[in-house]
């Protein structure tokens, strides 16, 4: 049997009420009102067993706790999952990092597939990831710092003009089927940055740059940067043997343009 | 008619996302479809297909830039030895054309050997900047901001050449040539101006030999590539006047070459 609840009583204009202005002194109700007017319960209400396994999907708002906790759209079996979905619904949120989606076992792990020039496994760079070159941007301009140059904004201008240029470039390249989209450009761009990075660290320790010692230790850096980017890009059907060349060339430009920061 | 148009409107309206959702986003549904559709749209006319584009009236002076990126590894080795060594090349300079829906149409470059491309120019342009920048780091003047100044003087010999090259055809043809042609044709140069700057790099003098080879280079290769542009564009070839003016081309080569090669932090000389 539904509750009855006391419902302060609403007068509802009828064909058979005086004007407004002649009943204004009186709200309540005449006693033949109460009569007709039903309390207020559900639309449809179906026979409920007093104690049923299968909990029935209704709408009544004062209903048993166990539907109470699950949100609008309950889950088709509820009486199982109702515990994980409360775990899920009722107050607990994804940790700030997921939401942001750094991941930062990901983002290790890309470096360490990195640091071997040869042996690389482009479909860890599948899906790109702008946490990374973040990180790798601000060691970088870190290190320039500690080098006495304050380059923070000229790296992240070169950074964004490098990714267009590759993107539209190598999208030219490709003709019809080329897939590399801006959001890749600038993941590969910006890991690949890494190489730059180490060698802006290390320059801190080598001999200044105008000997040809120098020269070749960042060649050797830029050699490698390029190494791995064009390994990168070369993933889908861009890279047949009769582009890797063409897709190295403006690789090889970007990341002797950054070294040429670490340099002079 | 109208009682038509009345009729079809309900139909056409897109069927709206379930309210009862309270999570929904704003991009569900039909908003993100359409939105993508125009983007794509949009893109399509940027880099589009180049049926779309021949047959518009803006291919005649901006054709379809996916026509110059058809390049291929050999492709790039070849015509880089045709630009730097223009007399070693033994076969015609002719572009192969071939008929296309009535239009005659040159053939994309990695078929074609002769046919110009924007990949060769580009790269070469940024050679040049980084080659510049380089150079002036060697003699302790690099900053960031003379990239700028680099990039700048570069593209301003780039224009310099297209109008000379622009102004010569339309002095001699009607001047239809497709505009990117002319910028490709003009931006071979910078292969030139690259490899002496990087010679300069390894042994000083070794740019007073280069400079003039590849001042010499170029001004042959364009006096054959313009040739047969006019050719291919006009019908009666008035032989002194055409090659006077070719002539003055070459030698307009080498004041520009020597301005360009001559890197200083101000770039205006």
């Amino acid at each position: 049997m539904p509750k009855e609840f006391t419902i302060p009583p609403v007068t509802f204009p009828t064909s058979n009420t005086p004007t407004p202005t002649t009943s204004t002194t009186t709200t309540t109700p005449q006693p033949p009102h109460l009569h007709h007017r039903q309390p207020p319960t559900a639309p449809f209400q179906p026979p409920r067993p007093s104690a049923s396994s299968l909990p029935f999907m209704s709408f009544d708002i004062a209903s048993t706790s166990a539907n109470s906790s699950s949100s609008f759209f309950p889950p088709p079996s509820s009486t199982s999952s109702t515990s994980s979905s409360s775990a899920l619904f009722a107050g607990e949120e994804p940790s700030l990092l997921e939401e942001l989606e750094i991941n930062p076992s990901l983002i290790w792990r890309k470096t360490l597939s990195l640091i071997h020039p040869f042996r690389l496994n482009p479909s860890l760079h599948s899906d790109p990831d702008l946490s990374g070159p973040f990180l790798y941007y601000f060691a970088f301009s870190l290190f320039q710092l500690l080098a006495g140059k304050v380059q923070f904004g000229v790296i992240l201008g070169w950074l964004a003009i490098s990714s267009i240029f590759l993107y539209s470039t190598l999208n030219f390249l490709a003709g019809k089927n080329g897939n590399l989209d801006l959001y890749r450009s600038f993941s590969v761009v910006g890991y690949c940055l890494l190489p730059i990075v180490i060698y802006s660290a290390a320059s801190l320790f080598l001999p200044p740059t105008p000997t040809t010692a120098a020269f070749l230790i960042a060649a050797v850096f830029v050699v490698w940067a390029t190494r791995v980017s064009s390994r990168l890009l070369a993933v889908d059907e861009l890279g047949a043997s009769e582009h890797r060349a063409l897709i190295a060339y403006p690789c090889f430009l970007i990341y002797s343009l950054f070294s040429m920061l670490v340099m002079f | 008619m109208y009682n038509n148009v009345g009729a079809q409107r309900p139909g056409q309206q897109p069927p709206f996302p379930p309210q009862a959702n309270p999570f929904g986003t704003t991009f569900s549904g039909a908003g993100s479809g359409l939105l993508r559709s125009g983007l794509t749209a949009y893109g399509e006319k940027i880099f589009g297909s180049s049926s779309e584009y021949v047959q518009s009236n803006i291919s005649r002076y901006f054709a379809d830039p996916q026509y110059y990126f058809q390049v291929n590894d050999d492709y790039v080795r070849n015509k880089l030895k045709v630009v730097l060594f223009p007399f070693l090349h033994r076969g015609h300079w002719t572009r192969v054309t071939e008929p296309m829906a009535g239009k005659i149409s040159y053939k994309p470059p990695i078929y074609d050997i002769n046919a110009p491309d924007l990949y060769i120019p580009t790269m070469a342009f940024l050679s040049y900047v980084m080659l510049a920048g380089l150079t002036l780091g060697l003699y302790g003047k690099f900053t960031p901001e003379t990239v700028n100044w680099l990039l700048m003087k570069g593209l301003v010999g780039w224009f310099l050449e297209v109008s000379l090259l622009k102004l010569t055809l339309m002095s001699l043809s009607s001047g239809e040539t497709p505009l990117l042609d002319i910028v490709a044709y003009a931006g071979y140069s910078f292969a030139g101006i690259s490899l002496a700057l990087l010679g300069k790099l390894f042994w000083r003098h070794s740019y007073y030999i280069l400079l003039p080879w590849s001042c010499v280079c170029m001004g042959v290769f364009l006096v054959k590539t313009m040739k047969r542009v006019l050719y291919a564009e006009v019908r009666s070839y008035d032989s002194g006047k055409h090659h006077v003016l070719l002539l003055l081309n070459a030698l307009a080569q080498i004041p520009l070459f020597l301005w360009l090669g001559n890197i200083t932090v101000s770039w205006l000389f």
